[in-house]
This record gives structure tokens, C-alpha cells and sequence, in this order.
């Protein structure tokens, strides 16, 4: 492998990326960018960033049931709505007593919405796993839509279309900067936790069952069991990442439980690529920046986003990360030509991406 | 909240025309799926657009012919015409390029189509809700003041069902639309182009819905956001009817619509919710629907 080639500036990289894969730099990449971004000048970079790092957590939850279970939810956001309300709820009562949530509090406040949005999961993935493709789709909206209804309806316990307000982090987190690599740390921690869940033998299965469900069950897998435990799993972290949000906006609205959101989840993973484990996050990235810029233009968000999300369905269907890869692979084809080529793993449909 | 004769009959006209007009849609919806497999999200949307068309229409013919009720008759026929050709471009240009694709790629065109349209609305025609007034009397019947525009709207949409059925079954444009749906490759091995088929389909699916729309103005306000509501009672529609079947959708609309007037009596807040329910419950016992074809998952 040593050519003389490879003794240029690029043949560091190229090694690296040879030696630990792709989705593995492009993952160090990613989280080598997003903690030194409070360097950049400004506050409202690190809003941003707190922004993209929410979200992708989000969008790295919905891709556990699109891209490697291979069925595609528009409920999603209520997770992760549900996750907000229960922080907001738990922060709310903390504070009836005036003045601020203590530390130990708070960390309670936004642990507690991941065994709620894992009941809630479990409840509603009962009667999703049922089904697949098509009917999935139209259950997971409507169930997304009732719950959003639920939250918008039920006045006395939830404020309806009010939503709650004035949530305060304790004192240290109302610095952005702290708050931020709060997040960035919780987060990473739940990547972690991801990482192992994709790379095991769980999470081949899921991708088996997105493949051939049929034949996974003549292999002996509970396909439905399998199906049950990912969809309570990716509401959980769904309702971590919520969570996270209502007291980084200090409120929380019904509006994080409707299907625009869940869209929100879904664009972010199709921008980013969604058969990459880092997909969502630089979808993410791309989104919010997005948003980010060209709110600051127009009130037409929607319009923008729609025309940019058909434009990529219609040509870069395997999102950002694809393009990537595949320049790399032509690059590092070119680069070892002549040689036997056995390229470790990361090949889209199966290996390690 | 009475229970008399009167306002029961109020309900059971109310329903009868919200589920005509639930027909008209879902039947657009069900025969898109039937023929090219695409499950249209962005349907009531399209149909709300419809209904925003159908509106300005007829202040442009109100100007110009100056009586309220003529004028509502060909802003909905130009209405539906425009409507039908925009879902002929529409499928040329975007859908066409969705049947090779995998569903959850097609899924995703099609809520960016919601987007897309829903803020087209709201760009052109703004953030207030639109409604016609029509000056018809109240007709009293059983106690109870009716709307005859009602019998005007179950009229048409039984009408247009009607034609829709004798479209499919009776015309030679119609059976080939049904092979279609059984076979698109011996149709295309016929010599019969295809690609005109779907399109002229999904330009009908499209129109009609905005022809439901338009008749249904006079009665009830259209708005943002009503398109996601309908789109889940279309859905119900479909499911408890069975995919691909005309005979299901007119059943289940019928069902639905019903069960939606009667749900606004005993409780306004939750009649969305009571939909909603029965459409979880028949996906969970019987996905296929009352007529559609047995599935397994």
C-alpha cells in the first residue's frame, strides 16, 4: 500500500480513512467541528449550534427507524414533543415555589422524559409495528397528529396553544456557551450509545429487517419484537433530544408534536444522507444553517424548504454524505489502481455505514 | 345539543355532503394508488389549493357577472379545469419520476409537495380563511332550518360518482385506465401509451378533488391548515374502504362523513379524534379495509 503517492499530504488522510473507515472519520470529523465552534465569533453561532445539535440528535433517532429499519415515520416529532412537555412539566413544578431550577433538579427534569417517551413509544409502536410501508406511514401521522391534538386540547394540563413558558435552566446553563457543550456532552453520550446499538447484532437486524423482513422470519427473528424494541428505542432518544430543547428555547409549544416537525426529522436525515450513521447530524448541520439564513430572506420557509427537499429526493436521493463517499471511492480507486482492491467495508447497503 | 327529529336530520344532511365530498377526494386519492402506486400525501393539499382557485374565480366572475349564485358555476368548471391540468403537468414533470423509486423516497416527494403547495397558498391568498356566501334561504324542514345547498352538494357528488363510474366502466378510456391497474405492461404491449394514461389520471384524481372543493366553499370556510385534518379523514377513507376500491371509498366516506356530523354534536372537540380512532382500529384488524383485497404483512 506504500506507492510513492501516498507519501504526499493526502496519503495521511486517505490511510486514515482507510484504517478506521469512513463513517467513522467523518463522525470526527463532525464532532471535531462542533466543539470548537463557540470559537467562532458571536453568540448566535452557538445558538445555532445548540440548535444543530439538538436536532441531529432527533434526526440520528428517526434514522434508526428510516435508515437502517428502512420504515419512514411522520410521527416522529411527537416523541420528541412529548420528551419537551415532560421537562417542561417537571421544570415547571420545581419552580412553583418562584426562582430557579436547582442542578440535581434539572438533570432529573430532562432524564425523567426518557422513560415517559418510552412508555409512549411502546404504547404507539404496539400498533405501528403492525404494519409497514404505507400503512406505517399514514399510522405514525395520525398518531402523531393525536397526540399533537392531545397536547393542543387538553388546556388545564398542558396550556394548549399557549404552550408553557419562562422554563430557566439553572444559573450556570443560562450561559449559551455552557448550556451548549451541556448539550454537545449529553448528546454525545447518546451517540455513543447509538454507535453500539447499530454495530451490534441488533442492529444488523434491523438492517435485515429492512431488506427482507420475510426472510428474517424464516431465520427465526421476531420480527415484530425487533421492530417494537427499535421504534421504543428511537422515541426515547427522540424525547432526550426534546428534552433538551424546551429549556434552550425557555418554552415549549404543541407545535414541536406536529408533522411539520416530524417533516423536520425526516429532511434532515434525507439531506444528510440516510445510510450513514453521521447522516443525520450533517443533515443537521445543512438544515439549520438552511433555516438558519434564508428565514432571515422570507417568511416562506416551507415553500424553500419543500422545493429544496423534491430537488434532492429527485437527484440526490442518497443525501450528502453519498456524493462523499463516492467521490472518495473513485479517489481512492484511482489512487490504488493497479493494485488489488479490497476497500474495508462502509459500502452503503450493508457493511458498516 | 337537542336531540329532536329536526337536528337530527340537520346532522344526517351535514354528514351526507361532508361524506359526498370526502368521496370526491378520496376517490382521487384511491384511483392514483390504484393505477400508479403512489400514495398522493399532498391530496387534501392540492385540494385545498383547489378551493383557493375556486374562490378567486368566482370574485373575478362576481365582478364581471355581478349575481352571487350564477357565478359560483363556472368558477368551480375553470377551477376544476386548471386544476386538472395542473396535476398533468405536475405528473409529467415530478411524479413520473417517482415509480422506479422505493416508497419511502416517494413519500417524501409528496409531503415536500404539502410544503410546497401549502405555502403556495398562503403566498398568493395570505393567512385569512376564505368562505362564499351564498343567498340561499334556509329551508325548514322537521322543525329544523336546512341548507338547501346540501342536496345541491350530495346531487353533484353523487353526479360525479355516478360519471365516474360510468367513466370507468362504460368508456373505453375508463377500461383501460382498469387494465392499467391490472396490467401496465400488456396495455403498454397494446400499443397504448402509458405514460398519457397516468398522466390523464392523476390530472382526474387532482380535479376532481378540486371540484369536491369548490362545490363544498359555500358551506364551510377553507383555511391553512385544514388540508392536514382532511388528509387524515382521506386516509380513513381509503383504508376503511380498501385501496383501489370505488365502491369502499363511497361506503367509507359515507361512514365518515356521518360519523364526523354526529361526533360535532356530542362532542365538537374530539369528532377529529373519533375518526382518527376507527382509523387506527380497522389498521390494526383489518388493513385491507371493508372492500379491498387481503393482505398479509
Amino acid at each position: 500500500m506504500i506507492t510513492g503517492q501516498s507519501m504526499k499530504a493526502g496519503g495521511c488522510a486517505t490511510r486514515l480513512l482507510e484504517r478506521l473507515g469512513f463513517s467513522e472519520v467523518v463522525t470526527l470529523g463532525l464532532g471535531i467541528v462542533l466543539v470548537l465552534l463557540p470559537l467562532l465569533p458571536g453568540e448566535y453561532v452557538v445558538v445555532v449550534g445548540a440548535e444543530i445539535i439538538i436536532l441531529g440528535l432527533f434526526a440520528m433517532s428517526f434514522n434508526l427507524l428510516y435508515g437502517y429499519m428502512g420504515e419512514i415515520s411522520f410521527g416522529h416529532a411527537a416523541f420528541y414533543g412529548l420528551g419537551a412537555y415532560t421537562t417542561a412539566l417537571l421544570m415547571r413544578y420545581f419552580q412553583s415555589d418562584g426562582g430557579e431550577v436547582g442542578y440535581f433538579q434539572f438533570i432529573f427534569a430532562v432524564l425523567m422524559a426518557v422513560p415517559v417517551t418510552a412508555l409512549g413509544s411502546l404504547i404507539v409502536g404496539y400498533f405501528c409495528i403492525r404494519l409497514t410501508g404505507i400503512y406505517f406511514a399514514m399510522l405514525s401521522l395520525a398518531f402523531g397528529e393525536l397526540l399533537f391534538y392531545i397536547v393542543f386540547s387538553w388546556y388545564s394540563f398542558t396550556k394548549g396553544d399557549d404552550g408553557i413558558q419562562g422554563l430557566l435552566p439553572p444559573p450556570r446553563f443560562q450561559n449559551i456557551t455552557y448550556y451548549y457543550y451541556f448539550s454537545l456532552a449529553v448528546v454525545a453520550v447518546a451517540m455513543a450509545v447509538l454507535w453500539r446499538i447499530t454495530n451490534s447484532p441488533f442492529g444488523y437486524t434491523l438492517r435485515m429487517l429492512r431488506e427482507n423482513k420475510n426472510r428474517a422470519a424464516f431465520l427465526g427473528i421476531n420480527v415484530r419484537t425487533c421492530m417494537l424494541v427499535n421504534f421504543v428505542i428511537a422515541g426515547a432518544f427522540a424525547g432526550l433530544a426534546g428534552a433538551l430543547w424546551g429549556p434552550f428555547q425557555r418554552s415549549v409549544s404543541p407545535v414541536l408534536l406536529g408533522s411539520m416537525n416530524s417533516g423536520t426529522a425526516v429532511f434532515m436525515t434525507l439531506i444528510g444522507g440516510a445510510r450513514y450513521f453521521c447522516g443525520p447530524i450533517l443533515g443537521s448541520i445543512i438544515y439549520t444553517a438552511l433555516n438558519g439564513y434564508i428565514t432571515l430572506y422570507t417568511v416562506y420557509w416551507p415553500l424553500t424548504i419543500g422545493l429544496i427537499i423534491l430537488l434532492v429526493v429527485l437527484f440526490l436521493p442518497g443525501g450528502v454524505l453519498s456524493v462523499v463517499d463516492k467521490w472518495l471511492r473513485t479517489a481512492r480507486t484511482r489512487r490504488l489502481s493497479g493494485q488489488d482492491i479490497s476497500l474495508r467495508g462502509d459500502h452503503p447497503s450493508g457493511g458498516r455505514a | 345539543m337537542t336531540f329532536d327529529v329536526g337536528s337530527i336530520l340537520l346532522q344526517l344532511f351535514s354528514g351526507l355532503s361532508r361524506g359526498m365530498m370526502l368521496f370526491l377526494l378520496s376517490s382521487g386519492l384511491s384511483l392514483i394508488f390504484g393505477v400508479m402506486n403512489i400514495l398522493n400525501f399532498a391530496h387534501a393539499t392540492l385540494w385545498l389549493f383547489g378551493g383557493y382557485l375556486t374562490y378567486s374565480f368566482m370574485q373575478a366572475f362576481v365582478k364581471t357577472l355581478g349575481n352571487q349564485a350564477l357565478a359560483i358555476l363556472p368558477a368551480i368548471v375553470l377551477a376544476t379545469g386548471v386544476m386538472f391540468l395542473l396535476g398533468v403537468v405536475l405528473e409529467r414533470f415530478i411524479v413520473r419520476r417517482m415509480y422506479p423509486r422505493e416508497l419511502p423516497e416517494q413519500l417524501l416527494l409528496t409531503f415536500a409537495l404539502i410544503l410546497i403547495f401549502g405555502d403556495l397558498i398562503k403566498l398568493i391568498w395570505g393567512v385569512e380563511n376564505r368562505r362564499i356566501f351564498l343567498p340561499i334561504e334556509p329551508m325548514e324542514i322537521m322543525g329544523s332550518f336546512i341548507n338547501p345547498y346540501f342536496f345541491i352538494i350530495i346531487g353533484s357528488g353523487a353526479g360525479v360518482a355516478l360519471g365516474l363510474w360510468w367513466f370507468l366502466h362504460r368508456t373505453r378510456y375508463g377500461k383501460i385506465v382498469r387494465a392499467a391497474v391490472f396490467s401496465r405492461d400488456m396495455v403498454s404491449a397494446l400499443g397504448i401509451r402509458i405514460p398519457f394514461i397516468y398522466a390523464g389520471v392523476y390530472g382526474l384524481g387532482i380535479a376532481i378533488a378540486a371540484f369536491s372543493a369548490g362545490v363544498f366553499l359555500p358551506i364551510m370556510p377553507i383555511g391553512l391548515g385544514v388540508d392536514m385534518d382532511l388528509i387524515i379523514q382521506c386516509f380513513a377513507v381509503v383504508v376503511i374502504g380498501g385501496f383501489g376500491s370505488i365502491l369502499g371509498t363511497f361506503v367509507a366516506s359515507l361512514i365518515v362523513g356521518i360519523v364526523y356530523s354526529f361526533s360535532i354534536l356530542i362532542w365538537p372537540d374530539g369528532a377529529l379524534a373519533i375518526i382518527f380512532l376507527i382509523l387506527v382500529g380497522v389498521l390494526i384488524w383489518r388493513p385491507w379495509g371493508l372492500f379491498g383485497t387481503e393482505m398479509r404483512f
